[in-house]
């Protein structure tokens, strides 16, 4: 009898699961036609200014295939990649900690609100100028400043998650003896859950914004080197060919990768 | 074990919510506290649990593990109904096999069905939130279960259902209770004291021991007592009534005369008072007063 049980419970998840991610596949045309349409403006540009000043979609996609296929994209996209990630994970796995364990104690969250402002505040090109200053020219600055851009926003967004949890739900842990860790993963976590992920998908955008800027004016690879070049080239299709296929990565995480995982975490919200 | 509360006095800011308040509880005990809003219920309750600590005052308990059981089921919502129920366990370090195992036990006790476990606290009506709330605290068999006027938002028939399911698994472990309820059938129903408290402070006014046996308590038995208890001028006046103004209204409640207090008669049941059974006379605190 346990067994018919558990493989009832079974098939119910498998039915659970196979309707969520049809029907999230099935949500996917509102997000392309919204993207086309914005495709279509571009294209009315480009016609309008010509090619030199704003290549048309068209242009953009041939020039980023050829790119591709002369094997000159893919190194430069894998080190930024790389780049950007180091620092998004740091900034996610630090700040996701930090605001919790701050957002638990009444003095860390209102200490550390004027520092988070500052933080926010100050723009991260100022942050390039003295990690140059302290890393030099290789891998460690761009890590670094994608760090220190992105930390604030996801310390901010789980201190937050975790001062708003409702006081019944931490009555219930406290009668209940649960032991400090598993209040964290069991009540706090998932709670701040609904506040993190907005946080870390701002986050993601900021990691690749900073990301390119850090390498446009302090290393020699990557996208950002790349852009630097074809600009002094004048080459405007292969300037925007590679934002194009930073976008199209940008995309291809949050909506392959963090969303799908957010919704997951979240079906308890129905 | 034994819980003791010993000249406990509690304070929010410059109001004073609690004042000398004394309570025992022993093993096995069922201890109903009944009052009027604001009373300090909530707030004894609060300290018992630990969640508070008392201005002044003694808080003594030797009861091993603790069940709550609040207003609200409050179920953490983003874990499904066994979860819900497991999570005491969980925090005891049972081993999830296992845990699942009794949980499933005691939710098919407390009459969740099979196809219901998988679901969230938001897909679930209000009696079936009541029943995992009981199910959670009462899976880690304490021997000590709190409650905050938990039935107060359902039905009679739900009611009668939860009154007699909690009955039974208190039976069978031998758990204390201290509950909180501003219905005196309920209390009458369930408790083998009741404590009336009132407010502006609150503090303990008079206590009744219910004496006959909870298995041996008919409907009839029932209703009649509650109807004795709402007709004593402390117990209508500690909910702000105004009292019954002729004694003959009240259709003779006067246990006037000693013969009919303490003795073990056919009537026996609510006993009021050691000293002077009179409706409308003040009676002394301690002493319990049995109904």
């Amino acid at each position: 009898m346990k067994n018919t049980a558990m493989s009832i419970r079974l098939v119910h998840r498998l039915q659970r699961s196979l309707a969520a991610v049809l029907s999230y596949l099935w949500s996917g045309w509102g997000a392309l036609a919204s993207l086309f349409l914005f495709c279509a403006l571009w294209e009315w540009g480009a016609q309008h200014y010509g090619l030199l000043l704003l290549p048309g979609p068209q242009a953009t996609m041939l020039q980023l295939v050829q790119m591709l296929r002369d094997g000159v994209a893919l190194e430069p996209l894998q080190i930024s990649a790389r780049r950007a990630l180091y620092g998004l994970g740091a900034a996610v796995l630090v700040g996701s900690l930090l605001g919790m364990l701050a957002g638990r104690s009444m003095t860390a969250a209102m200490a550390a609100r004027p520092l988070v402002t500052l933080l926010l505040g100050m723009p991260p090109i100022a942050w390039l100028v003295l990690a140059m200053l302290w890393f030099g020219m290789g891998d460690a600055t761009p890590v670094f400043t994608v760090f220190v851009a992105c930390f604030p926003l996801v310390f901010a967004a789980a201190m937050q998650g975790a001062r708003t949890l409702d006081h019944q739900l931490r009555d219930v842990a406290h009668v209940l003896r649960l032991p400090w860790w598993m209040s964290l993963t069991d009540i706090y976590l998932p709670h701040m859950l609904s506040y993190l992920f907005p946080a870390w998908i701002t986050a993601l955008g900021s990691s690749w914004k900073v990301v390119v800027m850090a390498e446009l004016l302090a290393t020699a690879d990557g996208v950002g080197a790349a852009l630097a070049v074809s600009r002094a080239q004048l080459d405007s299709s292969a300037s925007l060919a590679w934002i194009l296929a930073v976008l199209v990565l940008l995309l291809a995480t949050e909506y392959l990768v963090l969303e799908p995982i957010k919704r997951l975490a979240e079906r308890w919200r129905q | 074990m034994q819980l003791h509360i010993r000249h406990l006095t509690h304070h929010y800011a410059l109001t004073e919510v609690l004042q000398d308040v004394n309570l025992s509880l022993h093993a096995g005990e069922t201890l109903a506290l009944v009052g009027p809003s604001g009373c300090g219920k909530s707030t004894l309750l609060h300290i018992v649990a630990g969640l508070l600590i008392p201005a002044q005052g003694d808080v003594q308990s030797s009861f091993r593990g603790l069940g709550c059981m609040f207003q609200q089921p409050r179920l953490m919502p983003w874990k499904d109904v066994l979860d819900n129920i497991a999570l005491g366990l969980k925090a005891l370090g049972v081993p999830a096999v296992s845990r699942r195992a009794q949980a499933s036990q005691l939710a098919l006790r407390l009459g969740l069905a099979e196809h219901d476990w998988a679901k969230y606290p938001h897909e679930l009506s209000g009696g079936m939130q009541s029943r995992v709330a009981l199910a959670r605290a009462l899976v880690t068999k304490p021997d000590l279960l709190l409650m905050d006027e938990p039935f107060a938002a359902l039905d009679v028939g739900l009611k009668h259902e939860l009154y007699g399911l909690l009955r039974e698994q208190v039976a069978q472990r031998g758990t204390a209770v201290l509950m909180i309820t501003h219905d005196l059938m309920e209390a009458v129903r369930l408790a083998d004291r009741i404590v009336v408290m009132t407010a502006q402070p609150g503090r303990v006014l008079r206590a009744f021991v219910v004496a006959l046996p909870q298995e041996q308590r008919s409907e009839v038995w029932i209703y009649e007592r509650t109807a004795r208890l709402m007709q004593m001028q402390d117990v209508r006046e500690s909910f702000g009534m105004p009292p019954l103004t002729n004694i003959d209204d009240a259709g003779g409640v006067s246990f006037a005369g000693a013969s009919r207090c303490g003795t073990k008669g056919r009537d026996e049941g609510l006993v009021v008072s050691t000293e002077s059974c009179s409706a409308t006379g003040t009676l002394p605190r301690q002493g319990g007063c049995s109904i």
